[in-house]
């Protein structure tokens, strides 16, 4: 790829998601206007007070932008964390979930739903249970000092089925009137409650978690030469996947946790930018954490407005990116593989 | 002062010893053979010197810095590596490969610089094949793969490669072309070698063409001869090492140069009718 090449993408990549915010404030069951929307945003970036009706405002600056930004935050992160693990676990069909995470959040999540039944505690509880499912994992798959990538992968697995266990039984003992369908629903994954709150909350850990995938993501190439190979070309293996899986970690559990479960965004999107922009990840982590963010983004909007009420995300992802990587997949040829 | 300097090491998993009292230097400029049947602990000593494992005992120095305990990117400045074969996983272009010989020079957040990509380049004409840039590597023949790990291993800009078995799983040629490679390299840039094989005339190969060379036979975790191929390739030395029977045969191809191989017979426990008759037609 040559420099103005290169340009021309970094350029489109940070002004992808930030059309898909704007498209956003548009879409939706009662109209807005162009001048309407310019105006409110007027208003709020220069902090004056505006003369519209307060619904207008409720409904762009309250309701719809903090979706799209969360929207967007939650796809960047599944996106980007998952094409770093495809990285360093070598695998191509590796996603965000594969040590246990989702899993682990989603546990997290149905106990706080039956124990509190309020917002809060079940993003505290999904961040935490996502956090310790990765954390054990890594424990299980830590032999002789070493962390080898299919004793991780296996680590994952155990952990990924004995949680997956655990949310079936707290909907097997969930009360089946109102904790039960919450837990349902919760694990089909939405954007429905976004708050400004939500992403101050869940925003920390997947912007640590993006930033500093995206800051180490030459690192990335090299670790997917292999642990061997990788420390004779000099790097401090141990440190680099640590380095990887924490972050990648904090970006999956931090959108987990107010999303809910959202499948194949952090399998696909990496692969549709593999196909797009190739393997280095110099320029597919941050082409995926563009990608994430459009596509999640263009799915919620979706399915805001197919039916009458919202379907939930995690229906949709794979209904509408299913097709469309089938297409992919025929157009380029499968991108080298 | 020798490049590698390797003293008294050990090396053992467990009850198991690997490596008994392992002593050896290579020179600037010279190629060191290993040499040794499957499981004598050749790779197991090239994991030491590369900083993989760490021995029980003993010391090894590369350029006066002892290995022992240094950061991984000190270790890559100092020694290269080129594997036996490399497991591709994706479809990285020959460029992106070879920029990774650059790691131990670019910090945690960096990325490579323009002066990497010219070291790059530069690798990648040494070993000839700057027209494979930007194909995808997945896509070159077995070969021209293990030229790409030559030329990511010249990006290190050590002054010692480790190769194991680089000529493995070639075709009759293209190990040629890697030996041809590896002598002008040699010549061209004084680089030292130190190489695992199986093959006792990759060693000859060497010496007919004027290296500095040297050839040492493992067994049973230690080393039994080290010296010249001429020295330390010899019929009775084969035998003892793999219990078979070999002629090492001389060609003179001019006044002082002549070519040298180890042709194999039979192995010991195949009976011996084999072996006479070819001994006859050899008179």
């Amino acid at each position: 790829m040559n420099k103005t090449n290169k340009k021309i993408l970094y350029v489109s990549l940070v002004l992808g998601p930030l059309a898909f915010i704007f498209i956003t404030l548009f879409i939706g069951r009662y109209p807005v206007s162009i001048p309407v929307v310019a105006q409110i945003l007027w208003c709020k970036f220069t902090f004056s007070s505006c003369n519209l009706p307060d619904i207008y405002q409720t409904l762009v600056w309250d309701i719809r932008m903090p979706r799209a930004i969360l929207g967007a935050l939650v796809g960047g992160s599944l996106a980007v964390s998952g094409a770093a693990f495809q990285g360093l676990f070598r695998n191509p069909l590796v996603s965000s979930g594969i040590l246990g995470v989702t899993s682990g959040a989603g546990f997290g999540a149905a106990l706080a739903i039956i124990l509190f039944h309020a917002t809060v505690p079940i993003y505290i509880s999904a961040f935490f249970f996502g956090g310790l499912a990765v954390l054990l994992s890594f424990l299980i798959g830590r032999v002789y000092n070493t962390t080898p990538v299919i004793m991780l992968v296996l680590g994952g697995t155990i952990v990924s089925s004995v949680f997956s266990a655990l949310i079936s039984f707290t909907k097997y003992v969930a009360d089946p009137t109102n904790e039960l369908p919450s837990i349902v629903f919760w694990l089909m994954g939405s954007l429905a409650s976004a708050r400004y709150q939500d992403i101050v909350i869940a925003g920390i850990p997947m912007l640590v978690g993006i930033v500093g995938l995206v800051a180490v993501r030459w690192r990335i190439n090299v670790l997917s030469m292999g642990d061997k190979e990788a420390h004779t070309l000099g790097i401090n293996t141990k440190v680099n996947k640590g380095i990887v899986i924490v972050c990648a970690t904090l970006a999956t559990a931090g959108a987990v946790c107010v999303s809910g479960i959202i499948g194949w965004v952090g399998l696909v999107i990496p692969h549709i930018g593999r196909m797009l922009v190739g393997n280095d990840n110099r320029v597919l982590i941050p082409t995926s954490l563009a990608l994430g963010a459009c596509f999640l983004i263009l799915v919620d909007n979706l399915g805001r407005i197919i039916t009458g009420s919202e379907i939930p995300l995690g229906i949709l992802t794979a209904l509408v990116g299913g097709p469309f990587f089938v297409y992919l997949l025929k157009s380029t040829k499968g991108g080298g593989w | 002062m020798p490049l590698l300097d390797v003293q008294n090491i050990n090396f053992g998993y467990d009850q198991r010893d690997v490596l008994k009292d392992i002593s050896f230097q290579v020179n600037k400029g010279e190629i060191f053979f290993l040499l040794g049947p499957n499981g004598c602990g050749k790779t197991t000593l090239l994991d030491c010197v590369l900083g993989l494992l760490k021995p029980r005992n003993g010391d090894i120095q590369i350029n006066g810095t002892n290995i022992n305990g240094i950061r991984p990117e000190i270790i890559a400045r100092q020694v290269a590596y080129v594997p036996q074969s490399h497991e591709k996983t994706f479809p990285y272009t020959v460029m992106d490969i070879v920029l990774m010989g650059r790691a131990s020079y670019i910090g945690l957040f960096g990325s490579p610089s323009e002066e990497d990509m010219a070291i790059v380049e530069e690798s990648l004409a040494l070993v000839g094949i700057l027209h494979l840039r930007d194909r995808r590597y997945t896509q070159l023949s077995g070969g021209e793969g293990q030229l790409v790990m030559i030329a990511r291993a010249l990006a290190q800009k050590t002054p010692l490669i480790v190769m194991d078995e680089p000529t493995a799983h070639l075709d009759f040629k293209h190990e040629l072309v890697i030996m041809e490679t590896i002598v002008d390299l040699v010549r061209e840039t004084g680089l030292s070698i130190l190489m695992a094989t199986h093959f006792p005339n990759h060693a000859f190969y060497f010496e007919n063409n004027d290296i500095a060379t040297r050839v040492t036979l493992m067994n049973d975790n230690r080393f039994l001869k080290a010296g010249s191929p001429t020295d330390v390739l010899s019929e009775e030395n084969l035998k003892l090492i793999y219990n078979i029977n070999a002629r090492v045969l001389s060609y003179p191809i001019d006044v002082d140069h002549e070519l040298r191989q180890v042709i194999p017979i039979s192995t010991n426990n195949s009976g011996s009718d084999r072996a006479p008759k070819l001994f006859d037609s050899r008179q």
